[in-house]
Formats: C-alpha cells, sequence, structure tokens
C-alpha cells in the first residue's frame, strides 16, 4: 500500500516544479516512459465574455479520499512504476497549468492508458469546484463534460 | 436531531454560507432532507447537486443520522 500524497498546490503549477519533477526521475532507472498530462486554464469565450481565470475550491478531505483511492485502482489496473497527481487549488490564470499527472514504467504501452484512466477518473469522481472568473470580475461555474 | 451540512460552489453561493445546522426529525432520509433545503432556499431548486454522507455519493434514500457530514456538490470541474 503506497502512503498518501499531497495532491493539492495553492495557486497554478509552475513549469519549473514541473521540469523539476522529471529530473527527480533520473535516478530511478528501471523506468523506461514517462507519460504526462498538462491541464491548462482555457480562455473561452461564454456569452461575449471572457475568461481570465479559474478559482479552484474543493470538499478537500473527501477529494483527497478520492485521489487516494483512484491512485490505488491505478496501481491495480497498470504496472507502474510510480505515479503522481497536482492538483490546483485557488485562483489559476488562463495559460496557467492547474492540474499535473505524471506517471512512469518500464514500458510506455501503459503509461498511455494509465494516464487517460487516471485524468477521466479525476475529472469525475473528485469533487473539485471551478468559479470561471471573466475580465469584468463577473464569474460563473465551470462544469467538467 | 440536529444535521451539520457543508455547501460548495454555486450551491455555497445559492444558500449564501458555507455551512450550517439543520434540524429534521430522527429517521429522515437525504429526500426529506431535500425537501427542507429546497424550501428553505428557492434557487436550489434550479441547481444540480449530489449529496454526500461521510465523504461518498448518497441515494436519496439513505437514511440520516445526527453524526453524518453531509454536503450538497455541485457538478465537478477539477483538471
Amino acid at each position: 500500500m503506497k502512503k498518501r500524497k499531497n495532491v493539492f498546490v495553492e495557486g497554478p503549477i509552475s513549469p519549473s516544479f514541473i521540469a523539476n519533477s522529471i529530473e527527480k526521475h533520473q535516478t530511478k532507472t528501471t523506468i523506461g516512459a514517462h507519460n504526462i498530462f498538462l491541464g491548462q486554464v482555457r480562455a473561452d469565450e461564454i456569452e461575449d465574455k471572457m475568461v481570465q481565470a479559474i478559482d479552484y475550491t474543493a470538499y478537500q478531505e473527501m477529494a483527497e479520499n478520492k485521489f487516494h483511492e483512484i491512485r490505488e485502482a491505478t496501481f491495480d489496473k497498470f504496472d507502474l512504476t510510480c505515479m503522481h497527481i497536482y492538483h490546483s487549488l485557488g485562483k489559476v490564470k488562463a495559460g496557467e497549468i492547474c492540474l499535473f499527472v505524471f506517471v512512469s514504467a518500464p514500458h510506455r504501452k501503459v503509461t498511455f492508458q494509465a494516464l487517460e484512466y487516471v485524468v477521466d477518473t479525476i475529472k469525475k469522481e473528485v469533487p473539485i469546484f471551478g468559479k470561471e472568473i471573466f475580465e469584468d470580475e463577473t464569474h460563473t461555474w465551470k462544469v467538467n463534460n | 436531531m440536529e444535521l451539520k451540512i457543508l455547501y460548495f460552489g454555486m450551491i455555497a453561493e445559492a444558500t449564501n454560507c458555507n455551512e450550517e445546522e439543520i434540524s429534521l426529525q430522527s429517521g429522515s432520509t437525504v429526500e426529506q432532507l431535500i425537501h427542507k433545503l429546497n424550501n428553505k432556499y428557492h434557487k436550489l431548486k434550479d441547481l444540480s447537486f449530489n449529496i454526500a454522507i461521510d465523504k461518498e455519493i448518497s441515494d436519496h434514500s439513505t437514511l440520516l443520522n445526527a453524526n453524518s457530514e453531509i454536503a450538497l456538490l455541485p457538478p465537478f470541474a477539477g483538471g
């Protein structure tokens, strides 16, 4: 059983954090394939107004339980060496990264399947809420498809 | 019994608070709670949400008890 990890990050996930995470894996030499998903905040146009940021909130305890369950299920289903999930809380501007999923395995095929499974399950099952803030400071609420 | 209810996202906006205590008869179900909340907050009727009891999504026939942590969760938007 893998131990619980912190998933939530305050504000956007920086490119240097992602680079640093890749660098940390250079000592794990049984790995032959990494696969990374980065979710970026989109400047959607909704009823003539442009989204300039998303303010993320979560039912944090339930979300952490769900992330943990997703990790366990992913390791059961796929032969991965390791995986990391980070999600933003608070304000993330359009163009910035709000979700970083990183899976690694000896060979590539399983990383594509695992990555898709993890990202789809996060979107469907984790209680995270997104307030889409427009340039005029009014807002609407994002809903995942 | 007194129930602690948590609200999130657009639901918290409709109720204008993040949490509160609601009193219901012992042995009430999720459905009875929703009925009470719909009467208190008319805007709720137009919103879509799930109810989590002790951090698990529950159906409307589930029995509530005073120790349960109840949360109204609007559609998810992670990622």
